[in-house]
């Protein structure tokens, strides 16, 4: 191993060590990334750090001024709007209009809203958090099992990642520069399964135990039509966001904001009507994008510095290189990767560990797979490098989020848990642990058969 | 003094969230010159798109990014990494705390340094944006101040890590 590469590990050490000390994650980055060059250029005389300083002239500039990430703050605006709005509770007070009445249907419409909201919120905590004010109260209100309901709830945050326009997804597309219209396309089926799984776990817990979902009384007939015709105008707007995406007619940033366009105009609308957007909804909404987006763009910063420092270091190369001639099989390294993420997953944002981890992980998967040109015939993981791309952000995405609800310390059971005064952690997690269960077989379908997600973006491109 | 600042962060923040509803409503138009071209060309006409939308978006995001840095250090909305630090004894937490605000601080001194000498290069390089030729330093400016701002309120939670640590 040359010093370089010796620095350049020595620099991954030390960003764990501040990591675990509890320094921003943007700020260990970048405070690596320059000191690992002012190591290297100590090492290494040609590769000078005065040079190295004067990029930083332009570097936060290039960094921010770009055209593709302007995807992420409209997002996460759209997400908070939709919030502010309280578009959250007419899509779980429509779904329940639709399915109310079947039993175990109301924590079904729960699960449902969850997938919907956390599509456009992005965050799993935020939507475990919104979706968890708006449905509990209601499901304790039918006396619903606690574990069920806490459960289904925690669990239910977790399904927004796949669900467009996801910003972990937009994210992870930028870090690996593949197409974001491909990778909405890709979490298609995936996603779907996961709901139909998760529907499917509370279908069967109900059918054993009837008396843990008691059966609610049905909603009146004005009622019904009332919450129908609130639901309308969010699955439209939704709808046209990820249909308008998906089918090409829209690229991303345009998408994002005539999403954020249209819910504005309606919740101001709704405004006339009662309730909806008003100024301090629109001033709290701002703030908040303004909160996540500086998070996700410091780090996204720090990411691009770190780049720099292991990319000089040629510590990804080697790293590859180790993972290679270390007599590790492929599929046992990806299997290994996949658990990393889901442990790292029980003490961090999705967004952040994809920003931290995916950098590293990926440079190592493409040499494992056949290095850049492979071809799907010879490759060890049977794709090429567009596929590898396609299907590890797939089954990334998933197990970041699995993380949350992860026992003994999953994220989001912490705040479900907080939220239900009365129900013990011990039972949230006992009511997760169907749902984790399900998710466990969803990522081994998708490593035993790569096409559930890889199917959809050949067919629709053609 | 932490009046003040809170004021001038959020304020940053919410200039930030402007710019972007300024994005919004560009795209909106766009979007709406797009679909009425497609109905004009049914009858034999056309009507154009904004030209230079992309520039647009490109250095407004730029110098809304930038603006939303001191609110999320105010809200400390910087995403760490919470496993082991929260088991310390308080003095070693408050101390740790300190540090990590103070190399804050410094990171956001030495981006503005280095973001303001980008700023005089670029406006003596003359250097505009590819499609609407507008020159690009002005769009340097709020990213400076909002990074001393930034320095400011790390500054301030420091001095007010004795009283105020979070569990």
């Amino acid at each position: 191993m040359s010093e370089r590469e010796l620095i350049g590990l020595a620099g991954l050490a030390v960003l764990f060590l501040l990591l675990v000390l509890r320094v921003p994650v943007g700020l260990a980055m970048v405070a690596v990334g320059i000191g690992g060059n002012y190591a290297l250029s100590l090492a290494a005389p040609y590769l000078r750090f005065e040079p190295y300083l004067k990029q930083f002239k332009t570097l936060l500039w290039s960094g921010l001024a770009n055209y593709e990430l302007s995807v992420v703050p409209l997002f996460i605006l759209m997400g908070y709007l939709a919030a502010q709005a309280n578009l959250s509770r007419d899509l779980f007070q429509g779904f329940n209009a639709l399915v109310g009445r079947f039993r175990g249907g109301v924590v079904m419409a729960a699960v449902g809203a969850c997938a919907g909201f956390g599509a456009v919120c992005g965050s799993s905590l935020a939507t475990a958090s919104t979706m968890g004010r708006v449905a509990l109260p209601e499901l304790r209100r039918l006396r619903y099992d606690p574990r069920l309901a806490t459960g289904s709830l925690a669990a239910g945050g977790v399904l927004g990642i796949l669900i467009p326009p996801s910003v972990a997804l937009v994210i992870y597309a930028i870090i690996v520069e593949a197409s974001i219209v491909e990778m909405f396309r890709a979490a298609i089926v995936p996603g779907l399964i996961a709901l139909v799984f998760f529907l499917a776990v509370i279908a069967l817990l109900v059918r054993r135990k009837p008396e843990i979902a008691p059966a609610a009384e049905p909603m009146t007939g004005a009622e019904r039509r009332r919450a129908l015709l609130r639901l309308l105008p969010v699955l439209a707007i939704f709808g046209a966001v990820v249909l308008g995406l998906g089918a090409g007619l829209f690229t991303p940033t345009p998408a994002a904001g005539v999403g954020v366009f249209a819910i504005l105009v309606y919740g101001l609308l709704l405004r006339r009507r009662g309730g909806g957007l008003d100024l301090h909804g629109l001033r709290k909404a701002l703030l908040e994008t303004a909160v996540t987006s500086g998070m996700i763009y410091f780090i996204l910063f720090g990411a691009e510095v770190l780049k720099g420092f292991f990319s000089r270091a040629g510590l990804p190369a080697a790293l590859a290189d180790w993972a290679g001639s270390g007599g590790l099989e492929p599929w046992t390294v990806l299997i290994l990767m996949l658990a990393i993420l889901i442990l790292l997953g029980c003490f961090m944002e999705s967004l952040a560990m994809i920003l931290v981890v995916v950098p590293f992980f990926w440079p190592v998967l493409i040499d494992l797979n056949g290095g850049d040109w492979v071809t799907a015939e010879t490759a060890a993981f049977g794709m090429d490098t567009e596929a590898l791309k396609i299907w590890f952000g797939i089954l990334a995405l998933i197990v970041v989020e699995l993380g949350l609800i992860t026992p003994p310390v999953g994220l989001n059971v912490f705040i479900i848990s907080a939220m239900a005064r009365g129900v013990a952690m011990r039972d949230v997690f006992r009511g997760v642990m169907p749902f984790f269960a399900v998710e466990l077989l969803r990522i081994g379908l998708l490593l035993a058969v790569p096409a559930l997600a890889l199917a959809l973006p050949r067919l629709l491109s053609g | 003094m932490r009046p003040l600042l809170e004021k001038l962060a959020a304020g940053s923040a919410l200039l930030g969230g402007l710019i972007l509803l300024a994005i919004v409503a560009v795209t909106a138009a766009n979007a709406g010159a797009f679909a009425l071209d497609r109905v004009a060309r049914l009858l034999g006409g056309t009507v154009s798109g904004l030209p230079g939308y992309e520039d647009f978006v490109r250095l407004a995001v730029g110098a809304a990014a930038l603006l939303f840095f001191p609110y999320c250090q105010l809200r400390r909305g910087h995403v760490a990494v919470d496993f082991l630090v929260g088991r310390m004894p308080p003095p070693l937490r408050r101390a740790l705390e300190a540090l990590w605000l103070l190399g804050t601080a410094a990171l956001a001194l030495f981006l503005a340094y280095w973001m303001a000498l980008g700023l005089a290069e670029t406006r003596a390089d003359g250097a505009l944006s590819r499609v609407l030729g507008w020159p690009e330093w002005p769009f340097y400016l709020p990213g400076v101040l909002a990074l001393l701002l930034w320095a400011a309120v790390a500054l301030l939670q420091l001095c007010e890590t004795d009283g105020d640590v979070r569990a």
